[in-house]
């Protein structure tokens, strides 16, 4: 076992209280301490912890950025912040206690001396404050930020922590914009931290449905059974919002939705519908199977790009009742801008268990309604007794597993039964479990639980390198197909469900989107 | 049917018992789509006392709205010069998110007066949701003579330890029903539940560097509580007894522990007003581990006081103390309770000479 992973308490009062790792005594440096990320998430999330009781006794935390302010001045921004965003009130004196534990650290990114001051400062506080020589840094910063900061933490030796101790990085996305982005931003990384101290974020997994995606095939026998080619005709997977940039135009118009969402996100939750059985529940484990699924995607090529895929964009439109722009004629968003808001796919995973299943996946902006999910379409029961050509009244809808990632989290089967009356109709009907009905309590932020994790050691939810890299490889192999074919973008109504294109993609084998 | 021995409130529609499912299913019939039936479990509370028919009607109200469930609420009134067994049904909705969707959990409440009060198992087994996990909550005493007919099927015995009169009969009975259910039933102590958030903060205290050590060599544990909580302080020394290790020693009906190496650890029970616990006091040759809660507060305050070093203070959440609270917790936290069953086993004779 490494220093890393070794355990560092052995507190018999924690005995039968906990059953998941314990988050230890850290300092936790964030990068970017000023930005949007840290005030929405970052300290709501680490307020909400402290206030659960699920903080390490000794936790500082550290913001470092480039501005000029205060201890307090930055104390009283977040104060702010945690206000607005917290989803629980703000208790004043716990605030204060934990305010206590934030401090400041004015230096540019590229000035080697602040790492150095940095440095000092955290031997002090594991001196004063039990910190232990643990140290959690988080790029918040722009990802234009992350090779001058990953140098000057080595440059500094803040990359390797005191003895006893563990240095960790968490990487915000986007891990690079293709395949050889991201191998050089590993590379970097990896000059600076090992892989097992390198956590990268992609907060879909910290939510609580993503999670549950394993318990659900895993925990309960009578769906493993039918979770294959044998009885899947094929998979949905969805991603839809009703937003348009929302101020991320600099970003978003350099992105797209493939690099925005699909490299990640959506490939992620593909891994975790079609993965094999993990052997435990270790990080590696699990992570061994999702990267054995991004290996089994058929590549889809130049020649392939126009029957697989659909790239297209939003033109004006009505989206909750308000007239609303064409993507072009967003503020920042060049003219001629070529970038696709909506990507529909259809993927093969090419294995033993899923041979023949076309995986379908949309995402896109300006959609109708938010809206993230997988649907499982069973197979159609044989046309015997039931279900017979010509028998419009004995037609039979598929069996439908819908797992709802968000908002409205939960899982719905879909299934035929009798109406009632002297003549023989059926009709589908739902079985329906929601979240929020059965359990009626506030889930945890994503963040809350991803920022537990690496203050535990627990990379389970984090992306391994290997599973970035492969899916680039199957993301930039599509892009290099539609620069190559200069295909032109399709265009979709915002407010609508995508571009008619996308309806024929799915329709070409007989099925169709489902209407959610 | 009769009149409610429980005019304070209405308990919902009058049924005959026979008929109990069918009025249910009219009751979902004639509801408009908005609302929508959900059941986690079968909740039964038994209560010999009228007047806390009402009190359980709402705290079942509030429960139901976090945890939906069918709630089976039995007033049993086996005094009562007439056998008779009456029936009534109701339906608690609260909204889901912000539409105008309800989730409703049902509500069957009995009165079983005189003879009928024995009809307990059949009554419950009856008129359970199937295939849902079965949580029966007994307040008060328990029987004298358990019923192996109808704990063989409970999956959770909720009891209070903290309202009984003679905890040393009491957890023998528990001891019983345990063994006549071959330990398939899992005891959930509410007097336990009330404890977590105090373990909690104090498993948390001991996480911090300068306080860890103190556990290797503690001289003296006093725990302040009031006078309706000794049974709580005294399963909270049972709980850190357990955990670190020592050996409960009973001298002339005084109590103290004994550590792994032997030593004598010095144990004071201060009855005080305030919260049920108001201070767990740690004192070790290394440090001395305070924590404290205010009337009402829903923190703890934490202090560390090294013999070397900074002092170091820390506030831990507390929760609320309330039966409400404490029964969601017990029914949100599920699982086994197998340190109860630990510290229970080495703390019992302190009852015993109470």
């Amino acid at each position: 076992m490494s220093d890393s992973q070794a355990p560092v308490f052995s507190n018999p009062l924690r005995e039968g209280l906990l059953s998941r790792a314990l988050p230890a005594p850290c300092s936790l440096v964030i990068f970017g301490a000023t930005g949007d990320l840290t005030h929405r998430k970052l300290v709501p999330a680490l307020y909400n912890l402290n206030a659960d009781g699920n903080l390490p006794p000794a936790l500082s935390v550290v913001g470092f950025a480039r501005r000029d302010k205060t201890d307090e001045q930055f104390r009283t921004e977040l104060l702010d912040a945690a206000q607005k965003f917290s989803r629980q009130k703000i208790n004043t004196e716990l605030w204060d206690g934990f305010a206590s534990r934030i401090a400041y650290h004015r230096s540019a990114f590229d000035d080697i001396e602040g790492y150095h001051a940095l440095a000092r400062r955290l031997d002090e506080m594991d001196k004063t404050q039990g910190t232990r020589g643990n140290r959690l840094f988080y790029l918040a910063a722009g990802p234009d930020q992350f090779e001058t900061i990953l140098n000057n933490l080595r440059e500094s030796g803040l990359n390797v922590a005191p003895e006893g101790g563990w240095a960790r990085v968490i990487v915000e996305k986007p891990f690079g914009t293709d395949l050889p982005s991201a191998v050089a931003l590993n590379t970097l990384v990896e000059n600076a931290f090992p892989e097992r101290d390198t956590y990268r974020i992609d907060h879909y997994l910290g939510k609580e449905t993503a999670q549950n995606i394993m318990v659900l095939r895993f925990a309960n026998a009578i769906f493993e059974h039918l979770w294959n080619s044998r009885y899947v005709d094929h998979v949905q997977i969805t991603a839809s919002e009703p937003l348009g940039v929302e101020g991320r135009a600099g970003y978003y118009d350099k992105s797209g939705a493939m690099r925005d969402m699909v490299q990640n996100h959506l490939l992620q939750l593909l891994c975790l519908t079609a993965m094999e059985p993990p052997t435990d529940l270790s990080a590696d484990a699990i992570r061994d199977e999702k990267v054995k699924v991004l290996r089994s995607l058929r590549k889809i090529g130049s020649d392939e790009v126009a029957k697989y895929t659909v790239r297209a964009q939003y033109s004006a439109g009505n989206v909750n009742g308000k007239r609303v722009a064409a993507y072009r004629d967003e503020e920042n968003i060049p003219p001629e801008s070529e970038t696709e808001t909506y990507v529909a796919l259809e993927i093969h995973v090419e294995n033993w268990r899923w041979s023949g299943v076309p995986f379908y996946m949309r995402v896109g902006k300006r959609l109708p309604k938010a809206a993230t999910e997988i649907a499982l379409h069973f197979k159609g029961a044989p046309p015997i007794l039931f279900n017979q050509s010509g028998d419009a009244t004995q037609a039979l809808d598929d069996n439908v597993l819908v797992i709802r990632i968000q908002p409205d989290e939960g899982v719905s089967l879909r299934m035929s039964a009798k109406l009632p009356g002297t003549s023989l109709r059926i009709e589908p009907v739902k079985m329906d479990f929601h979240y929020g009905t059965s359990f009626g309590r506030p889930t945890p932020e994503a963040y809350e639980r991803l920022l537990l994790d690496a203050m535990a050691g627990d990379a389970t939810l984090f992306a391994r390198r290997d599973e970035v890299e492969e899916a680039w490889k199957f993301v930039d192999a599509i892009r290099a197909g539609w620069e190559s074919r200069n295909d032109k973008l399709a265009f979709y109504s915002a407010g609508t469900w995508g571009p008619s294109e996308a309806d024929a993609l799915i329709e070409r084998t007989g099925a169709a989107w489902r209407r959610l | 049917m009769s009149t409610s021995a429980f005019p304070e409130i209405s308990p919902g529609l009058p049924v005959e018992i026979g008929r109990i499912d069918k009025e249910l299913g009219k009751l979902w019939e004639t509801s408009d789509d908005t609302k929508t039936r959900a059941s986690l479990i079968n909740l039964v509370i038994y209560t010999e006392s009228a007047a806390q028919v009402a009190a359980n009607t709402e705290l079942i109200s509030r429960i139901a709205s976090h945890h939906a469930c069918r709630a089976i609420l039995i007033f049993a009134n086996p005094s009562a010069a007439e056998a008779n067994a009456s029936a009534w049904i109701s339906a608690h909705c609260h909204n889901a998110g912000k539409g105008a969707r309800q989730i409703c959990s049902e509500q069957i409440t009995f009165q079983l007066d005189g003879d009928t009060a024995s009809a307990v198992p059949n009554v419950v087994f009856s008129h359970l949701d199937s295939d849902l996990p079965l949580c029966f909550w007994w307040q008060g005493d328990l029987p004298s003579a358990p019923d192996e007919n109808l704990w063989s099927w409970v999956d959770r015995l909720i009891f209070d330890s903290q309202t009984w009169s003679d905890p040393a009969v009491q957890f023998a009975r528990v001891c019983e029903i345990s063994h006549l259910s071959r330990s398939r039933t899992i005891l959930c102590d509410l007097n336990w539940t009330r404890l977590l958030t105090a373990r909690f903060a104090l498993a948390n205290v001991f996480d911090h560097a300068a306080a860890l050590p103190a556990l290797r060599d503690v001289k003296k544990l006093t725990i302040r509580h009031t006078k309706q909580a000794r049974t709580t302080a005294i399963l909270l020394a049972g709980w850190l007894a357990a955990q670190l290790g020592w050996a409960l020693e009973s001298v002339l009906g005084r109590h103290a522990f004994r550590d792994k190496r032997n030593a004598e650890v010095g144990f004071d029970l201060i009855e005080a007003d305030g919260a049920c616990i108001s201070v767990v006091e740690i004192l070790s040759a290394s440090a001395t581990i305070t924590l404290r809660r205010e009337s009402n507060a829903e923190f703890f305050h934490a202090s560390i006081r090294p013999a070397a070093g900074p002092d170091v203070t820390q506030m831990l959440p507390a929760g609320r103390d309330s039966l409400r609270e404490h029964l969601l917790m017990e029914l949100s936290r599920g699982g086994v309770h197998p340190l109860y069953a630990k510290a229970l086993d080495l703390i019992r004779p302190v009852f015993s000479h109470d």
